[in-house]
């Protein structure tokens, strides 16, 4: 027998251990670095999925103040409900936690025993989000007395919160269930007002306890910022007021919207858009409008979806940024601006309207069909002339239209800062069109564009040419209150001169006393605006019915305008469409409450004040009947005093002024003449117009007013009747008054 | 033969008790008892040390969460592991000095005694679910321990005896048949699939080493996949379903829990990346792999050591099996061979498993990792596998460049 090992012995081994050596080795070297170095990231990052129990920290979301900081949208801290299934064991816990958490969150505990059983091995399985504060005392209070420590968490969340509502829904928006912004200014600023989410990084072994020699890192939330508005809250109460009864006056159908805006710096100082009913921003996937609800529920199950997405897209909508429209009449003003700064025109360039005007092949009517004949600048604008703005158009030229258009900032979104604004359509891309369409532009038809972009060219031509940045924040600040940013005034270029602003003030303000725009006037207050009706083709080309938008865009007061302000009303039915007879209403009756509460004084043209005094009817001896109604046909008001039918005394006594809606006491008998209690004047001096007018109203006098000059800033100088006389109720007490210049 | 002829010259040596001739004969004969001609080989003891202290380390950076989280003592495993390893080291010296020709006589008795376990151990309770451990009193090993050596000793044995004959069906395969298909059978039943495996293959190769007839093992094999494709139409894999969709798929979320040790294995091993995370600092080792003290304790290795520390283990591992080879070739006998290639290629390639299932490169199948894993009475009579090697060594014609 052999001793040593045979050659085939030798190669035997040789090419086995070969095999092992590369094959076995080397399989396994290639595998670790395909393990390692060529999926190693991505395995360490599963890795560190499981071991690092990584638990967000909420960020508190900003407030959202108007400029009076009063909250629109805050936050407050609520509470989800986590179960921890690996540590509820035994039956009797499990029932006895499942019935607990049901009674307390109103939940099937069915339903709760069903997602213990099925995530037994989970340490997160949640039960219910966003609980309240005495859903969460009771949980806590069950935990307690049931000797509970593990099983339950309660993890700190955030909810948001519109403490008004429905109010100024579509421009604050609302924020979805992980406290991102969905719609509106939640949307627009999100990243200022969500904050930096922190973190709580524990490294944790598989039986999910942290590690006991681990790391932990902790990086705190970042509280979001607060957003103060420019809006305030009283002006978009007006506006939001004045909106929902024109809405209901005029059967409007396809919403509405007012926008008010400082046509200096841009800032938004209310911005109403309203339907019929508005969604409320603490409920926002509820469907506002009945009708529409009922509609939905009716259809077929599979068509639920999709409509119902459509209606709430639609009731989410903020018509003020995201629709367009024809300006109409309105873009008159615009189109005047541009005649005026290329001095085509002046004021008393003459116009003949004969009721249309041909433009290449087609004949432009005029919405006054016998025509306007021949009116002089002024005049045209002020009857909202078509034939004589195609004119004016076709003088301007497809060129400088266009680059006028541009300028107005209408081929441009205008930068405000809220979401889903939309651009205008225009003829072609370059501003090139057709004669027709040009003579049809220059009156405000055929193009699109949005009514914040109407608004901001108005504000333009209104504050002396400068075309603004609309914005609606006023200043981001973080939660101590340092100022994050603050909004400055973006002017964007002067797009006429203060000349022309100035003029087309005057003239707008002459077409609000006595043109198109009449209907917005308010007496005291130098309002200037233009009517518009626009009809909506596309529906008309699509249904074959007209349907119109009427609008008003005005400013006041037009010797110094501060405020612009945009009212626009979709499909009105309710029998008028015109702008001066849906819109113009609407913008008196929110600028009446507005102007006041901004501080603009009224100030009454010459004529305006010799109709504002009223020579006191005598009505002395006259039967009570027949004296309350003399009284009431002259515009005065009347508080009778006494027991008999005859009026045996008047204060004022007849001859003497007394400012028309005034007071006239009367006296039917004697004794109550006699017994009535006389009242001290007042001092009136060194006040405004309102301010005399409240002091008379209150302490049952009457106030005539007097002075050179009544116009502009006026103070008080000199009272009729001393302070401290005293004198019978409905005494006429004339105040001296003049420009505050003068006085200083 | 070789056992016999030395057998006969310690008898007779022993009658001689001469002064200074005496002394001289002593210790000639007990150079021949424990045939210590030359010295050991020294680079293969320092591999095989080299890996006992880095295995050491490495269990009980490994094992030392887990072992605080089940016992509350972080030593709770390197303090059952380390005197083994000592002890083991010693025996392992001890057995280098012993004549491995007397294992001639002892490869049918561990045969006989790797039946009489591997009977055993399916009465005895069942350790997740399958039998595989024998307990005695407070210490235990697997049967199967004994069954490798067992075959490996009976395999050189017979072979180095038969040599000449290997060619033949009555020689060359029939005993060694008789002995593998009980084994298999025996090994099936516990089961311990990863034991048949290697049994297997340590069968083959000793056999193709030891001269059997190349046509055999192609006949080995067309049985194998025809066995394998029966057992595959019959639907018989069953369990082993879930873990070959396991080990093509272990991301696969319909089956996450069941490949929770196999993904964990991979995390760890990714995490560690080029340089590792630094000894100690494997975060996977938190109870998110299962018993990394065991089988899957190169995936901590992986994890602290990085490719570059996983790579030099393994280097470790080739140089280990390189050596062993190259010491057992050169024995000057064909028993020497053939056991010290049957002892060092049974480690390689349980190593070579080990990582390959917890790579992911073969299925999942518990396998420990030599010199590392926990299991004292294992890591001993590896130590004393490795002793035997040693002993190999001492007579093997390579320079050496110590004698100890």
């Amino acid at each position: 027998m052999s001793k040593g090992t045979t050659v085939r012995m030798w190669r035997r081994t040789a090419i086995m251990l070969g095999i092992i050596l590369v094959i076995g080795f080397g399989t396994l070297i290639i595998g670790l670095f395909k393990l390692q170095i060529i999926d190693g990231n991505s395995l360490y990052q599963m890795a560190a999925e499981q071991q690092l129990n990584d638990t967000k920290i909420e960020a508190k979301r900003g407030t959202i103040y108007d400029c009076n900081m009063k909250p629109l949208a805050i936050s407050a801290t609520v509470w989800d409900v986590v179960l921890e299934p690996a540590y509820i064991t035994t039956e009797e816990e499990k029932a006895l936690i499942s019935n607990a958490l049901a009674e307390i969150l109103s939940m099937d505990s069915q339903e709760i025993r069903d997602k213990i059983e099925k995530n037994s091995k989970s340490y997160y399985c949640i039960i219910k989000k966003k609980i309240e504060v005495q859903q969460r005392d009771a949980i806590l209070e069950f935990e307690s007395n049931n000797n509970i420590t593990q099983g339950i968490r309660l993890i700190e969340s955030n909810k948001r919160y519109y403490p008004y509502g429905s109010f100024a829904s579509r421009l604050i928006g609302f924020t979805g269930n992980d406290a991102q912004g969905l719609s509106g200014l939640e949307n627009y600023y999100n990243d200022s007002l969500s904050g930096i989410e922190g973190r709580m990084v524990t490294a944790r072994n598989a039986i999910g306890t942290d590690m006991p020699f681990e790391y932990e890192q902790m990086v705190p939330a970042t509280d979001g910022y607060s957003l103060v508005l420019t809006i305030d809250e009283v002006i978009q109460h007006f506006l939001e007021k004045s909106l929902e009864e024109g809405i209901a006056a005029n059967d409007v159908r396809n919403g509405a919207t007012a926008i008010m805006m400082d046509v200096n710096t841009g800032a938004i100082l209310g911005m109403a858009v309203k339907d019929k009913y508005d969604f409320d921003l603490n409920n926002p996937y509820e469907i506002a409008d009945p009708d529409i609800k009922a509609e939905i529920e009716a259809l077929p199950e599979e068509q639920q979806g999709e409509q119902t997405t459509n209606a709430l897209m639609k009731q989410w909508r903020n018509k003020a940024v995201s629709d367009t429209y024809y300006p109409g009449s309105v873009f008159k003003m615009v189109t005047a601006s541009m005649c005026l700064q290329e001095s085509l025109y002046n004021e008393d360039s003459m116009f003949v309207c004969g009721g249309s005007i041909r433009v290449g092949s087609h004949d432009i009517g005029c919405h006054y069909r016998a025509g306007h004949g021949s009116e002089n600048f002024v005049r045209a604008l002020c009857n909202s002339c078509n034939p004589a703005f195609a004119t004016m158009g076709l003088t301007l030229g497809n060129d400088k239209f266009y680059q006028y258009y541009s300028a107005f900032g209408f081929s441009e979104r205008t930068g405000i800062d809220l979401p889903g604004e939309a651009e205008d359509i225009f003829f072609s891309k370059d501003g090139t069109m057709s004669e027709t369409d040009l003579a049809v532009a220059s009156f405000g038809q055929n193009f699109s564009i949005t009514p914040i972009q109407m608004l901001t060219a108005a504000a333009a031509i209104a504050n002396g040419g400068n075309l603004v940045t609309p914005h609606v924040v006023e200043k981001v600040v973080d939660n101590a209150g340092n100022i994050i940013s603050t909004a400055s005034t973006h002017s964007k270029r002067q797009v006429i001169s203060k000349d022309v602003s100035d003029r087309m003030c005057a003239i707008l303000q002459q077409n609000a006393i006595d043109g198109s725009g009449a209907n917005g006037y308010i007496e005291g207050y130098r309002i200037a605006g233009k009517t518009g009706t626009s009809e909506k083709i596309a529906d008309y080309n699509e249904t074959g019915v007209m349907t119109y938008i009427a609008s008003y865009c005005g400013f006041a007061p037009a010797d110094n305008p501060q405020v612009a302000m945009l009212v626009y009303y979709d499909n009105p039915q309710g029998g008028n469409y015109y702008g001066a007879m849906v819109a113009a209403p609407t913008f008196k009756s929110a600028m009446q409450e507005i102007l006041p509460y901004l501080g603009v004084e009224k100030q009454y043209t010459d004529e305006e004040l010799e109709e504002v005094d009223i020579k006191t009817p005598n009505v002395m001896g006259k039967d009570l009947q027949t004296a309350i109604s003399d009284i009431i046909n002259n515009g005065l008001n009347y508080v009778v005093n006494g027991s008999g039918s005859t009026v045996v005394a008047q204060i004022p006594k007849t001859t003497q002024s007394i400012p028309r809606g005034g007071k006239v006491i009367l006296y039917t008998d004697q004794a109550s003449y006699d017994a009535a209690a006389k009242v001290a004047v007042p001092n009136f001096v060194n006040m405004t117009m309102a301010q005399v007018n409240e002091l008379g109203m209150s302490s049952n006098l009457n106030i005539s007013i007097s002075g050179s000059s009544l116009s502009g800033d006026v103070v008080s100088v000199k009272q009729s009747i001393p302070e401290g006389t005293q004198v019978e109720p409905g005494t006429v007490v004339t105040v001296t008054f003049a420009a505050r210049d003068s006085v200083l | 033969m070789n056992s016999k002829s030395n057998q006969g010259k310690k008898t007779s040596s022993l009658s001689g008790t001469h002064n200074i001739s005496g002394m001289k004969k002593r210790s000639h004969k007990k150079f021949r008892m424990f045939s210590i001609r030359a010295g050991l080989d020294l680079p293969f003891l320092i591999i095989v040390l080299v890996l006992v202290a880095t295995g050491l380390v490495m269990l009980f950076s490994a094992s030392y969460a887990n072992a605080y989280y089940l016992y509350g003592d972080s030593y709770y495993f390197i303090k059952s592991q380390l005197p083994m390893a000592i002890f083991g080291i010693a025996g392992m010296i001890f057995v280098s000095y012993f004549d491995y020709h007397h294992l001639h006589k002892f490869a049918l008795l561990s045969v006989a005694l790797s039946f009489v376990l591997l009977v055993l151990v399916l009465f005895m309770p069942a350790v997740n679910d399958v039998h595989r451990w024998v307990q005695l009193g407070s210490f235990s090993f697997q049967a199967s321990e004994i069954t490798k050596f067992a075959v490996v000793l009976f395999f050189a044995h017979s072979i180095s005896v038969n040599f000449k004959k290997m060619g033949t069906f009555k020689y060359g395969i029939l005993p060694y048949m008789c002995l593998l298909i009980p084994t298999i059978i025996l090994l099936l039943l516990e089961p311990h699939i990863s034991c048949v495996v290697i049994v297997v293959t340590l069968a083959v190769i000793m056999l193709f080493i030891g001269g059997v007839k190349l046509r055999w093992f192609a006949l080995a094999l067309i049985v194998l996949l025809v066995a394998a494709y029966i057992l595959y139409a019959a639907g018989k894999f069953g369990y082993a379903n879930t873990r070959i969709m396991g080990w093509l798929d272990p991301f696969n979320k319909d089956i996450w829990q069941e490949t929770w040790q196999t993904r964990n294995s991979l995390y760890a091993i990714g995490s560690g990346g080029l340089l590792g995370l630094g000894l100690g600092n494997s975060r996977q080792k938190y109870l998110y792999l299962p018993e990394p003290q065991n089988d899957f304790i190169f995936a901590v290795v992986c994890e602290e050591l990085g490719f570059i520390g996983a790579v030099i283990i393994l280097l470790l591992f080739a140089l280990l099996v390189w050596r062993g080879i190259t010491i057992s070739i050169r024995s000057k006998d064909k028993f020497g061979s053939l056991l010290g290639i049957g002892l060092t290629v049974q480690v390689g390639l349980q190593a070579v498993l080990n990582v390959g299932v917890v790579t992911n490169i073969l299925p999942n199948t518990g396998i420990s990792l030599p010199f590392f894993s926990h299991g004292g009475t294992s890591l001993i009579i590896l130590l004393l596998e490795m002793g035997v090697v040693l002993s190999i060594s001492r007579t093997s014609r390579i320079e050496k460049a110590f004698a100890t």
